[in-house]
């Protein structure tokens, strides 16, 4: 790999390395499905936190196809789909919680199952 | 050349960057030069008031704020603006029954190319760990309280998609000009911790 | 993995420490050791992920105690060595040196 240079600046910081893949992989979930959060603990990266796992989220939005970073971090790609999920706080935190606020976290397909 | 600038017991990190650099350096995986205009351009070039100018083209153009809503890194770019942690926008409205607020509970995401480095505070533990579970209450110590009917929507950035807040536009702003909309909008309100102010 | 980095819904970690004329960088270091970790990123030798979860491997204590550019530092070393681009003998001796000429 050819060292970066001080003129190469420019052009590496406007285009950046976006994650998003040009792949044609289907996706397992749309906008408005009812998805819950796998219970993994892997003791690899990941990128599913603990507050959100079992948890039954609704999908608000798919990205598209991004690399997966669970395998990306041990040489294993395998890019799917990402969806922003949104959890209602009482789902999250318990009945105690207050009930004017969601969270919305950005999940990969293997994070995800369709929620019972 | 080594700093002389310290006494002889440097810290720790100090030597040990010092030491980085220079085998990095030796290996030819790093040049001097490339160094100073990466921290160049992250210190003095790039910043908040790129993305308060695209806060301000939204405000004033409505054409414009649909393509921003739909596709961030699109509408961004046509301002000039993108790369490196800003691949993949998105930028989500604040409207009078919802307001957003943007974190990164796993570490520090934060959209660059629109707001430059973050600050110190978005990066700490306090914030990481309370957002998500007391916006409320976060909101509170960064002085704003939002009426009681007001949704708020947190999101953590887990992946490599990037938020951007997109404020509402306070009243009393409809006789400014696009320029003068621009320095209203300070980093904050694009990240969700703060309220864009009229004048 | 469940380490301390994973933070949200953790309590006790106190106020929000707001500075409002806070600079990016504090010290020459953090600026040097910022610079470092994009430019040896550019150079494809680690990605994302990787350093990420050198910096999830860094221990709780030492996360929690040390501040975000150490942070970087620690992670840049881990995958660096990991990947045999460095190694601690080269890294010890280097401080050593330098250690001795900055009195």
């Amino acid at each position: 790999m050819p060292v970066l240079t001080k003129d190469m600046v420019a052009g590496l910081v406007s285009t950046g390395a976006s994650a998003r893949v040009d792949a044609d992989v289907a996706p397992s979930f749309k906008p408005g499905d009812r998805v819950t959060a796998r219970n993994i603990n892997p003791v690899g990266h990941t990128r599913l936190p603990r507050y959100v796992r079992g948890h039954t989220g609704i999908v608000d939005r798919d990205h598209g196809v991004f690399v997966f970073p669970d395998g990306s971090a041990v040489g294993k790609d395998k890019p799917q789909h990402l969806y922003s999920v949104a959890f209602d706080a009482v789902e999250l935190w318990g009945p105690e919680a207050s009930d004017d606020f969601k969270v919305y976290v950005d999940m990969w397909d293997d994070y995800l199952d369709p929620a019972k | 050349m080594a700093s002389h600038k310290h006494t002889a017991e440097m810290s720790d990190t100090v030597l040990r960057v010092k030491a980085l650099e220079s085998l990095l350096a030796e290996k030819d995986l790093i040049d001097a030069s490339a160094l100073n205009e990466l921290i160049d351009t992250y210190e003095n070039r790039i910043g908040p008031r790129n993305g308060a100018q695209v806060v301000a083209r939204a405000w004033t153009d409505s054409e414009y704020k649909k393509r921003l809503l739909e596709d961030g890194t699109g509408a961004i770019l046509e301002l000039g603006f993108s790369g490196v942690q800003g691949e993949d926008m998105v930028v989500i409205e604040n409207t009078p029954t919802v307001h957003n607020m943007v974190v990164c509970t796993l570490c520090s995401c934060y959209p660059w190319p629109v707001l430059g480095l973050p600050p110190v505070w978005y990066k700490s533990a306090p914030y990481r760990s309370r957002a998500v579970i007391d916006p409320r209450g976060v909101l509170k110590e960064f002085g704003v309280e939002l009426d009681a009917g007001v949704e708020i929507r947190v999101w953590d950035s887990t992946a490599e998609t990037r938020y951007m807040v997109l404020p509402m536009r306070p009243a009393g702003t409809e006789g400014l000009s696009e320029d003068e909309l621009v320095d209203l909008v300070h980093r904050d309100a694009m990240i969700g911790t703060a309220i864009v102010m009229a004048p | 993995m469940n380490g301390v980095h994973d933070m949200g819904g953790m309590q006790g970690m106190g106020a929000i420490d707001v500075d409002p004329n806070e600079l990016s960088f504090h010290e020459d270091w953090e600026r040097q050791m910022f610079g470092m970790f994009l430019a040896v990123f550019a150079g494809g030798h680690y990605n994302i992920d990787e350093f990420r979860h050198a910096i999830e491997r860094m221990g709780a204590t030492n996360y929690l105690t040390t501040s975000y550019y150490e942070h970087w530092m620690n992670g840049m070393q881990t995958v660096l060595l990991e990947k045999g681009i460095l190694t601690e003998e080269e890294i010890s001796a280097r401080m050593a040196e330098l250690g001795k000429g900055a009195s």
